[in-house]
């Protein structure tokens, strides 16, 4: 079945800019951030956490909603994050308040230390941490597990990434908003690539020029560099993720999957066109094959569905095996569980209010590959996807750019 | 590859810096130092999950990607001590380096989920045996709850001891990286003008990056507006500056002072670039601006002229200190000098929160790579703030970086 793009009801606004309007923003970041808030306490409830000290930049965003620096990759763990349940209080590493809102007092604030004595010292001074009894991490390691047993010495050190995991996964509306908007960033990018890409120009210059067009759209920072790979004519299609110095060639197919972050949150879209010429007879029935698997993913997005029905649904519907890379992951504050994919995640079980990004990957020696992806909220009534882009791989202006 | 050359005899440890690195005696070089540093540790085996360490240990390359997404699908290192070459685990086999055996490349794990541990179990057992010393720099709750049998204990001291000194394939490539990123900043340079935005700056960096062969960019470029006193900037916990603050869609106005910050990767190592900038001045800056960047100069004058093999960072604090009248000139939560490497920002560092013994215990050796960042400050003037780049040779060190200090360094 074909599932037409929509917008829910609460992003009516989304996906129309950026910028704050005269009478307001347009979404509601301090209703967000407000509502986040009261999850994780409502979490650390349920969880019987007294106190957690968050690591992972997602999880400090979520908690904190402050606007930190971007840096790419993924560091070990420290904490930079530290929620009190019996206050409420939210201490943040921040060495000043610009990007930090203001229901988070000065007085929860804390510098970077270079010394490990200096930051256990900063983290003593938390009210609460100290004399707690069940403390969360997001993770760990044998460093900070011997500095936080000297903090809080009666605390025994429980899973706080779980808990995370099951609190940042339904999204609010105005969580859903933001990845819209996020959407259409991923949309406008798109659209500056496919414009961009032509026989002789290489991988690189189009992840630069998606990385300018990003900055000029006013959010600087990339979900991940791996936006554009040119898919080989000849010989064996293996999906690639590095951008190469190559100059790519006439007729071959290239995937472009540019995504976006929006107030930290993330819209995943990929589509695949042709370097030039006419599409051929193979590439419609090798783009027609994987839009028959995406759509099919697409609207296997429903609450209740399982991961193993998701693989099913594309494997009924490409009549192929599995590819090596993940069909579905869950999307939010960045890349989230679960990850659905050959041997994998086939016991998750989709819940409204789960964003999704969905792909389908379909390849044929001679001919190339085809990678979409889309962005697809798993509304109470069904799937709701919230990308938008024609699924063909063609050039812009052919006659055969309908969706 | 930006061809450049190096001082004159150069060299570190007896041997010539090269202009080219080649990449497969660097991976060689770097894997042999990290084994028997485990063998000095009386480490068995490496399990590793950072970015910056799992592409040190392996030479692994993979797109560089937003935090949740470098978490969830990343690259993992296992290294074996007595086994020539790593193991990676990874969603990006092409980034694999090509002179790693097919059988030390394999489908990815995924150590932040519980259904990941089946996984990451077998591949554990097939390497190690039990009771194995396994050195980590992360552990999830899920390998906390599943993986047992092991002794575990924190991979820093091997990593660190490992990176602190480079060899000169790796000083070759951070000086070709920080090429790029002086190159590209140049053109960032040139379209400096009022009424740009922050983002307007960052969209012409980023972009020239990538077309003069940068691996990736590492963090969003800074263009902080600094205000003449630190009362009009950002508060701050500790009462000094507030630095360096994300860039946002903040209109750069005539006179602005601006101090930049930005990293690129070339093939994992990491640049690090940093200038003072006046908005509408691409002739001279008046005589308070230019005595500011003269004070800078001298600080890192003085620096350099105690660095070498065998001086303390104590040493280098206390010649900055002196230079600038008695007084700090770094800002208090930050350094007057910090290595880079596979990380922007890692050991040696000078002039921390780590106190004066640790910086007298500190020497530095020949392969020490030291970004010195001495700030200026003058109340109600702003200030001068940037970063050089030098490498400490057998008898001295080499300047690694080569940027103008335009408008401060013109002459009126």
């Amino acid at each position: 079945m074909s599932v037409p793009a929509a917008s829910p009801p609460h992003a009516a606004h989304a996906g129309a800019g950026t910028h704050t309007l005269e009478e307001g923003p347009r979404i509601d970041l301090a209703g967000l951030r407000a509502d986040r808030r009261v999850r994780l306490l409502a979490t650390m409830e349920a969880e019987d956490l007294d106190v957690v000290l968050l690591g992972r930049p997602g999880n400090v965003r979520f908690a904190s909603g402050a606007r930190q620096l971007w840096t790419a990759g993924a560091r070990s763990f420290a904490p930079s994050c530290v929620v009190v349940r019996e206050t409420g209080g939210v201490h943040l590493l921040s060495v000043w308040d610009e990007g930090v809102p203001a229901d988070i007092d000065r007085s929860h604030l804390f510098g970077i230390s270079w010394n490990p004595g200096s930051l256990a010292a900063s983290l003593r001074r938390i009210p609460g941490l100290e004399g707690c009894r069940r403390a969360g991490t997001d993770s760990l390691n044998p460093l900070f597990r011997s500095l936080l047993a000297d903090v809080a010495p009666r605390a025994t050190f429980v899973d706080a990434a779980g808990p995370l995991e099951r609190c940042r996964r339904q999204k609010s509306p105005e969580e859903v908003a933001c990845i819209a908007t996020a959407a259409s960033i991923a949309e406008s990018l798109l659209a500056c690539l496919v414009e961009a890409v032509r026989p002789g120009v290489t991988e690189r210059e189009l992840v630069g020029r998606y990385a300018e067009q990003l900055a000029n759209l006013g959010v600087p920072t990339p979900p991940t560099e791996a936006v554009c790979t040119a898919t080989a004519r000849r010989g064996p299609v293996t999906f690639r993720q590095l951008s190469l110095a190559r100059p790519i060639g006439p007729d071959e197919l290239v995937v472009l999957s540019p995504g976006a972050l929006y107030a930290g949150y993330e819209a995943a879209l990929a589509r695949t066109t042709l370097a030039s010429g006419d599409p051929s007879p193979a590439h419609v029935h090798l783009a027609t094959r994987a839009r028959s698997g995406l759509e099919a993913l697409v609207g296997s997005c429903r609450p209740g569905a399982r991961g193993i029905d998701l693989l099913g649904a594309w494997q009924a519907a490409t009549a192929a095996p599995l590819p090596s890379v993940p069909l579905v992951h869950g999307l939010g504050l960045g890349a989230e569980p679960p990850v659905v994919g050959a041997g994998l995640g086939e016991g998750a079980v989709l819940e409204a209010g789960m964003v999704l990004s969905v792909q389908s990957w379909s390849a044929a020696e001679g001919t190339g590959g085809v990678l979409l992806r889309d962005t697809v909220l798993v509304g109470t009534d069904g799937p709701v996807r919230l990308t938008r882009f024609p699924t063909l791989p063609v050039r812009p202006g052919s006659s055969e750019a309908a969706p | 590859m930006i061809p450049l050359e190096w001082p004159d005899g150069a060299r570190i440890g007896g041997r010539p810096l090269p202009v080219v690195p080649d990449l497969a005696r660097l991976r060689a070089e770097r894997g042999s130092r990290l084994r028997s540093l485990m063998e000095v540790n009386g480490v068995d085996c490496l399990l590793l999950l950072a970015t910056g360490n799992v592409a040190y240990a392996t030479g692994a390359t993979a797109p560089a990607a937003d935090a949740g997404r470098a978490a969830l699908f990343r690259n993992v290192a296992v290294v074996v001590r007595t086994d020539p070459y790593p193991h990676v685990f990874t969603p990006v086999p092409e980034g694999a380096p090509p002179e790693l055996p097919s059988d030390h490349v394999h489908p990815p794990l995924y150590p932040d989920l519980a259904e990941g541990m089946g996984a990451l179990a077998s591949a554990l057992a097939e390497l190690v045996g039990p009771g194995t010393v396994i050195g980590v720099d992360e552990q999830t709750h899920p390998m906390l709850a599943r993986l047992d049998g092991f002794e575990w204990i924190d991979a820093g001291a091997v990593l660190g001891a490992a990176k602190i000194c480079k060899t000169p394939d790796e000083v070759a490539c951070i000086r070709a990286a920080q090429r790029i990123n002086e190159l590209a900043m140049a053109d960032v340079q040139a379209a400096l003008r009022p009424g740009l935005r922050q983002t307007d700056l960052s969209a012409v960096l980023l972009r020239r990056l990538f077309e003069l062969g940068a691996t990736s960019n590492c963090i969003d470029p800074i263009w902080q507006v600094m205000e003449p006193s630190k009362e009009l900037g950002p508060w701050t916990v500790h009462g000094d500056l507030a630095f360096p603050t994300p860039t946002t869609d903040r209109f750069l106005r005539a006179g602005d002072v601006i101090w930049n910050d930005s990293g690129i990767s070339f093939e994992g190592y990491a640049s690090d670039f940093g200038r003072t900038w006046v908005v509408g001045s691409s002739r001279h800056v008046e005589a308070t601006k230019r005595a500011q960047f003269r004070r800078w100069r001298d600080v890192v004058d003085a620096v350099l002229a105690v660095l070498k093999p065998g001086c303390t960072a104590l040493a280098m604090d206390r010649a900055a200190i002196e230079a600038n009248g008695g007084s700090k000139p770094w800002i208090e939560h930050f350094y007057l000098a910090h290595g880079v490497g596979t990380e922007s920002a890692e050991m040696p560092l000078v002039g921390t929160d780590l106190g004066e013994a640790f910086d007298e215990s500190l020497e530095m050796a020949p392969g020490m790579v030291l970004v010195l960042e001495p700030v200026i400050w003058e109340e109600g003037a702003a200030g001068y703030r940037a970063e050089d780049i030098v490498v400490v040779t057998d008898d001295g060190w080499a300047p690694m970086s080569d940027y103008p200090y335009d408008p401060y360094e013109l002459a009126p």
